[in-house]
Formats: structure tokens, C-alpha cells, sequence
């Protein structure tokens, strides 16, 4: 009962700690959008969510999408979380009239479910806290086992929906 | 490093958006505004999601299903002293990042525990609280083949940090 009832409490600390992210990011995100920043990343990463992605119809999905992975490729969770969350929203505006959406909701689960950090900013954090001599000694390897956990998290969701 | 990247780059855009004549403030309230929304939403799930966690901590069952991973560890060749983190780290991020801070406390951050649990930590996701969040905005309420392929993903690159060092 305790602990359950902590459990509700921590819930309700980590939405205003949440909200307070979502308040400052979303609002800069704002201003990223308008800067036409969106619209560059967006077309960098288009052919590969086109592949990843097929059923994906309407630009507003694709743009959330991508704004959703790039500003997760950069780090930058409390900035992307909200943009997710849009993406799946339209994501299921779309599954009502075609069903086979949900593959891309799936995928879009994958690539955010596996991380596709760029740079490990927490964990650096942490390790130079901990007064390590080589914090940035698992940079690399972050970015191999990133990647690595990407793609095997993608290719068998691709055999799925092919099959 | 921290420190500064953040700081260097909200400074660029606000330079970037004046540049452009953009009504920067304007815009910032907006999205602020949809970004209050947003966690409003999020909240029972929240609940949901600690709650359970809180519950299996209390109850000693976390240390148990650790204890039980151990041989498991073993044999991929990775130190059974990580298993907590791997363990937690796909369900609670502030879970894992707690494990994380004691782990590079206890056996430091160079050693080959605290390399391998750094590499861990930074190169996963909290793959149920990811898609447990994303798919409170979705109609659908089965994540489909999504859990295991994440979970598969993650086994593999976790395999390979204790091969790496």
C-alpha cells in the first residue's frame, strides 16, 4: 500500500519535472520549427523514413517523425518525447483509414525504444562526476552498440511486415 | 560539456530565429503551451508504470530476479555485477541511472565493470517506458512486435560492450 502509493507520488513529481522540460523545450522547439531547422533535418532523414516507413501518408506524421529522431539523435529527450508523441498521435489519425499504419507506429517504437544517441551527455556526466581519468573512452563504443541495437531492433521488424 | 553545448545552442537559434525575424516569444508560448498539454496526458500512465516498480522494489523482487540473471551474465562474458542495471534499465531510467551511479562508485568508472556499464547505459533506451509513453497518445493499445525487437536489439549491443572491453 506504501509502496504503491509512492509509486503514484513519484508520478506526480516527475510529471511537473516532465513538465517543466516539456514547457521550455516545446517552446524552443517552436522557434526550431519556424527556423526552417525542422524542415533541413527533416529532408536529411526523409528517404530513409520513406523506406523504413512506407505507409506514413501525410507530411504533418513525417515531419513530427523526423523532428522525433533528430532531436533524439542529438540528446535532446525532453525535446523529442513531445514530438513522439505527436508523431503517434497522427499515426493513429491515419490507422482509421489505413490499417497497415500500425507497422510504422511499430517502427517508430523501435527507433526510439533502441536510442539513437549521437552523444551520451548523461553518462558522461556521471563518469566525470565519479572523477574518471578517460570519461569520454566510451564515446565510441556508445556510438557502435547504438547502432548496432538500432539495426538489429529494425531488421527483424522489416521481415515481419514483408512477410 | 554540458556546461556549455546547451547554452551555445538555444543561443544559436534565438540568433538564428532574430535573423529571421521571427516572433520568437510568441512562438515559444505557443509551443509551451502544447507542451503543458502534453505532460497533463502523460500523467495516469506515469502513475501506472512507478507504481508497479514501487511495488516490485518493496517487495525484494527485483533483488531476486538479479540473483537468478547472474549465471545468465556469466556466460555471455559480461560481469554478473552489472545485471541490476541491465535488469532495470529498460523499465525505470532513473532506476538504471541510480544503478549506474553506484556501479562507477563502487568499482570506478575506468574499470572494466564501470566501462561496460557506462557503454550500457548510454547506448540503450528505456525501451517500456518509451513505448508505454508513446502509445498513450495512440489509439491502439498493443505495441505488437515492437517490445521484443527493441529488447532483442538492446541483448545484442549489451553483448557487445563486454565484448568491446
Amino acid at each position: 500500500m506504501e509502496a504503491a502509493l509512492k509509486g503514484c507520488e513519484n508520478a506526480i513529481s516527475l510529471t511537473l519535472q516532465l513538465g517543466a522540460g516539456y514547457l521550455l523545450f516545446c517552446g524552443l522547439m517552436e522557434i526550431v520549427k519556424e527556423a526552417g531547422i525542422s524542415g533541413w533535418m527533416e529532408r536529411r532523414l526523409r528517404p530513409l523514413l520513406r523506406w523504413l516507413m512506407p505507409s506514413v501518408r501525410s507530411e504533418e506524421t513525417r515531419e513530427a517523425i523526423a523532428l522525433n529522431l533528430s532531436m533524439n539523435a542529438l540528446g535532446l529527450g525532453n525535446a523529442a518525447t513531445p514530438q513522439g508523441i505527436r508523431a503517434v498521435r497522427l499515426i493513429s489519425e491515419e490507422e482509421k483509414h489505413a490499417p497497415a499504419v500500425r507497422h510504422d507506429l511499430y517502427m517508430l517504437l523501435i527507433l526510439n525504444a533502441t536510442g539513437l544517441q549521437l552523444l551520451p551527455t548523461t553518462v558522461l556526466t556521471l563518469r566525470i562526476a565519479a572523477g574518471s581519468a578517460n570519461a569520454q573512452a566510451v564515446v565510441a563504443p556508445v556510438l557502435l552498440c547504438t547502432a548496432v541495437s538500432t539495426l538489429v531492433g529494425v531488421l527483424p521488424a522489416l521481415w515481419i511486415r514483408r512477410r | 560539456m554540458n556546461g556549455w553545448i546547451f547554452p551555445a545552442l538555444i543561443l544559436a537559434l534565438l540568433t538564428a530565429a532574430v535573423w529571421k525575424r521571427l516572433a520568437v516569444y510568441d512562438l515559444f508560448v505557443a509551443g509551451a503551451k502544447e507542451g503543458m498539454r502534453t505532460a497533463v496526458q502523460v500523467l495516469p500512465n506515469l502513475a501506472a508504470m512507478l507504481c508497479a516498480i514501487s511495488m516490485m522494489r518493496a517487495a525484494g523482487l527485483l533483488d531476486a530476479l538479479c540473483a537468478a540473471c547472474a549465471p545468465a551474465l556469466l556466460w555471455l562474458g559480461l560481469p554478473p555485477e552489472i545485471a541490476p542495471l541491465v535488469l532495470i534499465r529498460p523499465v525505470s531510467g532513473s532506476g538504471a541511472l541510480a544503478m549506474l551511479e553506484e556501479l562507477l562508485e563502487r568499482y570506478g568508472p575506468d574499470s572494466r565493470i564501470g566501462l561496460i556499464a557506462s557503454t550500457v547505459m548510454g547506448s540503450s533506451e528505456t525501451i517500456f517506458y518509451t513505448v508505454c509513453i508513446y502509445l498513450s497518445a495512440s489509439a491502439r493499445k498493443n505495441s505488437g512486435y515492437a517490445i521484443p525487437c527493441s529488447l532483442l536489439g538492446m541483448a545484442v549491443s549489451t553483448w557487445l560492450a563486454g565484448m568491446l572491453f
